[in-house]
């Protein structure tokens, strides 16, 4: 009869044991009245040089909510941008950049979204706001202040002068 | 009877807190990446971000320059191409390597995270492989354009 006697043991190992709900209802009934806020942190300031978290250790760190424009789509986007500059790059090198210069501005802006995306990356790495408080947001600024000069300026060095692809040129052949 | 030499205080949960947080301000910092052995995929990895932040920072500089052309009109091409010409060779030469390599390293580099992206060559031998690659083509590629060019 050594087979009867293992069976329950068997059915176990399946995860068809019988709940006690005596157990349960032991679990229900400790359950405790929240008296600390989620986000207490007793005085203590969360900054970059120390591991202060917001709660309790029972507290889960925020999720964000789920956004795909900040998700799938943006990680779609930046692909495309970088596998753009393959065949922009290409093109302003075959063609002449004085006869096209839609083709060599293309490429600049290209570019300069492509870094604008890296710079980005880095202050989410380096200099989150959610652990450098105002630092992160000041060099979140100063990168968009950047990018929108830059992008003025390659606008003026591509209508007022010879452009990025004829600079490189001329200037690795000086 | 026999003398116990554990005792527990009854704190309140705010109490608990403050004492969780003066633990957390003792915890020592996660160890750096300088304790662990330098293999291909980390250091290229590293080395992939430091290139493109190196040849972007160059691109915003150079951009954000030509905006003082309307006050200082010899910020423009001509003038970068005469100063650039009139460099000893040595120099324009070191400069041309010191340019080329990061940007032919975080293209080519470039290229094979966008074949990771496809799905291809994620083994440790491919990345091992097209870690080398990169690494050969980004040297041919910078000697040829500083050397040959």
């Amino acid at each position: 009869m050594s087979f009867l006697r293992t069976a329950p043991a068997f059915r176990a190992g399946l995860g068809m044991r019988t709940i006690h709900t005596s157990r349960v209802a032991a679990v229900q009934a400790s359950k405790q009245v929240r008296a600390i806020a989620a986000d207490e942190t007793a005085g203590f300031k969360y900054t970059a040089e120390n591991a202060i978290l917001k709660g309790t250790v029972n507290d889960a760190v925020a999720v964000p909510t789920p956004n795909k424009a900040h998700g799938s789509y943006h990680w779609a986007f930046e692909r495309l941008v970088s596998a753009a500059i393959i065949p922009a790059t290409v093109a302003a090198a075959v063609a002449s950049p004085t006869a096209h210069p839609i083709m060599d501005g293309v490429l600049g802006v290209t570019i300069l979204i492509h870094s604008h995306i890296g710079f980005s990356a880095c202050i989410d790495d380096y200099v989150d706001e959610r652990k450098f408080g105002a630092l992160g947001t000041a060099c979140r600024w100063l990168l968009r202040v950047g990018t929108a000069g830059a992008l003025v300026g390659i606008y003026e060095f591509n209508t007022n002068d010879i452009g990025l692809t004829e600079l490189c040129e001329k200037v690795w052949k000086a | 009877m026999a003398r116990r030499f554990v005792q527990t205080n009854s704190i309140s949960e705010m109490e608990g807190l403050k004492l969780l947080n003066t633990q957390r301000m003792n915890r020592p910092v996660s160890p750096h990446l300088d304790i662990y052995q330098p293999q291909v995929t980390w250091v290229l990895s590293g080395l992939h971000r430091i290139t493109g932040v190196a040849v972007a920072g160059v691109f915003y500089v150079g951009a954000l320059t030509y905006l003082l052309h309307p006050i200082y009109p010899a910020i423009d091409s001509a003038h970068l191409i005469e100063a650039v010409h009139n460099l000893p060779v040595w120099f324009k030469t070191s400069a041309k390597v010191a340019f080329a390599l990061p940007l032919t390293f975080h293209s080519f580099n470039g290229i094979r995270h966008l074949m990771w992206d496809t799905g291809k060559g994620l083994t440790m031998k491919g990345v091992y492989a097209s870690g080398y690659a990169v690494m050969a083509a980004s040297v041919i590629s910078t000697i040829y354009l500083a050397f040959f060019v």
